[in-house]
């Protein structure tokens, strides 16, 4: 028992250890792709490709990803060769973006970071995407709160930025920036949801299979373990003092 | 029959082939021995199941590895790249990585318990010192095993975390700079220092493999130490190792498999940090450089001394202190059952060592400084404190047997 409580002390080290940072709290919300349920959802992904494509490939790249991956939770070969085709790329092409490296640094100083595993690589996680896109404000008022020296030259202020002062112009500045394939209403919140979706597949593409596969090997420990206590007791019950 | 040099008759008979195959080479004689015959106190308890969990875990990570080594690329244009190549375009390239890297830190998980367990029941006493010096030494190539492995993603936590550990060596007097250089390979942390650490990352494991053997020899001649913690000399305190701990490791390798195999499916970048889905930059330093969480109490000890060269020596004499830990410790009397003052002095060290971890990733800065300098004192306090423990503690009587 003290051992079981000494694995999950050891175990508990570990989110004080990344606790660091000191940033406005992140609000969580219940994703299509947590728990053993989940499911990637084609059209939800199409409608996240979406944004991503015509919105955030503007300037950012994919360079994991090729449309030829999209056959891998649903889409159609033909599908995928359309898609790829509107954008004048190959199947097997990554999603670069539009715009060149030379051009990018060019405009924006530095290369705006490659979005295929953003989704794991911050803080917060898919629930830091979302707020993020949430995060914009001109209000000078709320400026002022998180930013009393003022919103840097260039800047752009972000309620959950880190230092709330990005140099990304809110990149859903409104909504119907895309029309959707199902005719869903491109509202701000819809398309934040759905893009944040999609960079969750790009960033871990595994992770469904991840998740079910869990459950099965979760099963099989259960009655492995059941049975070798079974047999341990069998074995040991005539040793003195057990 | 006279001749007692040569083999008998019937090792002579290649159809008996385990007494021919016995005669010539001892393996199967010396696996009965150390597996099956073995014999072990009968009154272990479930303390006493981490060594051998260790020693699987230490395979996992051996042959997870080797996999991952066929895939890796060891270039600094590369590396960030071939992993993520695993991940999406190798046949189960994201289980292995994931059992690889949530098998780094449970390994850690079941050394410290194994660790924990040895300081309780005082396993390193004699006539059992060197059989614990050998594993303190495992212990040291595993940190810097694991401490290599983590720079190889080449993240900025990696490229980061190199950097810091590294410049370490500069207080080594006269010659501390240029230790760094030849560690280097260059005048940062670059592609001859991924290139090395990946070689030397590949290697130690079968170096600690070494050490466990001899660790486990060490443990063979005089045998494992039991929670009663006196010598046992009737044989009827003494059952074979095989079945009998066989199938009591098993059910505990079940046991650890579990949340193990929770992590892996669930949680497998939990116990890392997000930072290193960011490829290396070096012109851009993370907020908090952090190492992984197994290595916070000592990184805790680093920056609590304000000195950096001192904090350098605390921080490997927290480790060092280990090896005299048998001579430091001079009570005859090894469970801690029978020691009252230095069981709830163990007690503390643990918490403390736990407080050591929390401050180790907190930004060092304001109260966490001053906590931790607290803890590296009570650290080293307990180790210092045990001859003076040995002489004013009054021991509860020694039963005569188990």
């Amino acid at each position: 028992m003290r051992l079981l409580l000494l694995l999950l002390m050891a175990l508990g080290l570990t989110p004080m250890a990344h606790a660091a940072g000191g940033n406005i709290a992140i609000p969580q919300k219940a994703w299509p792709f947590q728990g053993i349920r989940a499911a990637w959802d084609k059209d939800e992904l199409y409608r996240g490709y979406t944004v991503a494509t015509q919105v955030c490939l503007a300037c950012h790249s994919f360079k994991y990803v090729s449309h030829r991956d999209l056959m891998r939770v649903g889409f159609t070969e033909a599908e995928v060769k359309k898609l790829a085709d509107a954008l004048q790329k190959g199947v097997d092409d990554k999603l670069l973006s539009g715009m060149d490296e030379a051009t990018a640094k060019d405009t924006f100083g530095k290369l705006p970071p490659d979005l295929s595993v953003m989704n794991i690589a911050r803080a917060g996680l898919a629930d830091y995407t979302y707020a993020l896109l949430h995060g914009y404000s001109d209000n000078s008022a709320t400026i002022a709160k998180y930013l009393p020296g003022g919103l840097p030259e260039g800047a752009y202020f972000n309620k959950y930025y880190p230092g709330h002062a990005i140099a990304m112009a809110n990149p859903l500045s409104g909504p119907d920036l895309v029309t959707y394939h199902d005719g869903t209403a491109a509202t701000v919140d819809q398309m934040a949801h759905d893009v944040t979706v999609f960079m969750e597949w790009t960033a871990q593409p595994e992770r469904i299979e991840r998740q079910r596969l869990g459950v099965y090997v979760l099963i099989y420990l259960l009655i492995f373990t059941g049975l070798l206590y079974l047999s341990k007791r069998a074995i040991w019950r005539n040793v003195k003092g057990h | 029959m006279s001749n007692t040099l040569g083999p008998t008759p019937v090792e002579q008979d290649v159809r008996n082939t385990y007494r021919w195959l016995d005669d010539r080479l001892p393996i199967l004689s010396l696996l009965k021995d150390s597996l099956v015959t073995y014999p072990t106190p009968r009154n272990l308890n479930y303390a006493w199941n981490f060594g051998s969990l260790a020693g699987i875990a230490l395979m996992i990570q051996i042959i997870t590895g080797l996999f991952l080594a066929m895939h890796y690329k060891a270039d600094i244009y590369l590396a960030f790249d071939s992993v993520q190549h695993i991940i999406r375009n190798v046949e189960w390239g994201w289980l292995v990585r994931n059992l690889h890297m949530v098998g780094a830190s449970f390994f850690f998980i079941v050394v410290y318990i194994h660790m924990g367990r040895g300081l309780y029941y005082g396993s390193y006493k004699s006539p059992r010192e060197v059989l614990w010096g050998l594993g303190v030494v495992i212990f040291l190539l595993m940190m810097a095993t694991a401490f290599m492995g983590y720079v190889l993603p080449w993240g900025q936590m990696s490229y980061w975390g190199a950097t810091v550990i590294t410049n370490l060596l500069s207080v080594i007097p006269f010659v501390g700079q240029d230790v760094v250089i030849w560690i280097w390979g260059g005048y940062s942390v670059g592609d001859p220092t991924l290139t090395r650490f990946y070689a030397i990352h590949f290697v130690l494991p079968f170096v600690i493999m070494g050490v466990v053997m001899l660790h486990l020899w060490a443990l063979h001649v005089h045998k494992s130490n039991n929670p009663v913690g006196i010598d046992l000399k009737q044989a009827a305190d003494y059952i074979p190792f095989h079945p009998y701990y066989t199938v009591k490791d098993m059910f505990g390798l079940g046991l650890y498999l579990i949340p193990f195999a929770f992590m892996v499916f669930y949680y497998p970048n939990a116990l890392g940090h997000t930072d290193n889905y960011i490829p290396a930059n070096p012109l851009v330093t993370p907020a908090h450089i952090v190492p992984e969480w197994y290595f916070l109490p000592y990184y805790a000890i680093l920056r609590a001394v304000p000195i950096k060269e001192l904090g350098v020596l605390a921080m490997f004499g927290s480790i060092l202190i280990l090896f005299v830990l048998p001579w430091l410790d001079r009570s005859p009397i090894r469970s801690a059952r029978f020691r009252p003052l230095y069981r709830q002095l163990y007690w503390l060290f643990l918490a403390n060592f736990m407080v050591l971890a929390w401050v180790g990733g907190k930004p060092a800065e304001g109260m966490y400084i001053l906590i931790a300098q607290v803890a590296t004192f009570c650290y080293f306090a307990f180790f210092l404190s045990l001859p003076l423990i040995a002489k004013l503690e009054k021991p509860k009587p020694l039963p005569e047997t188990i």
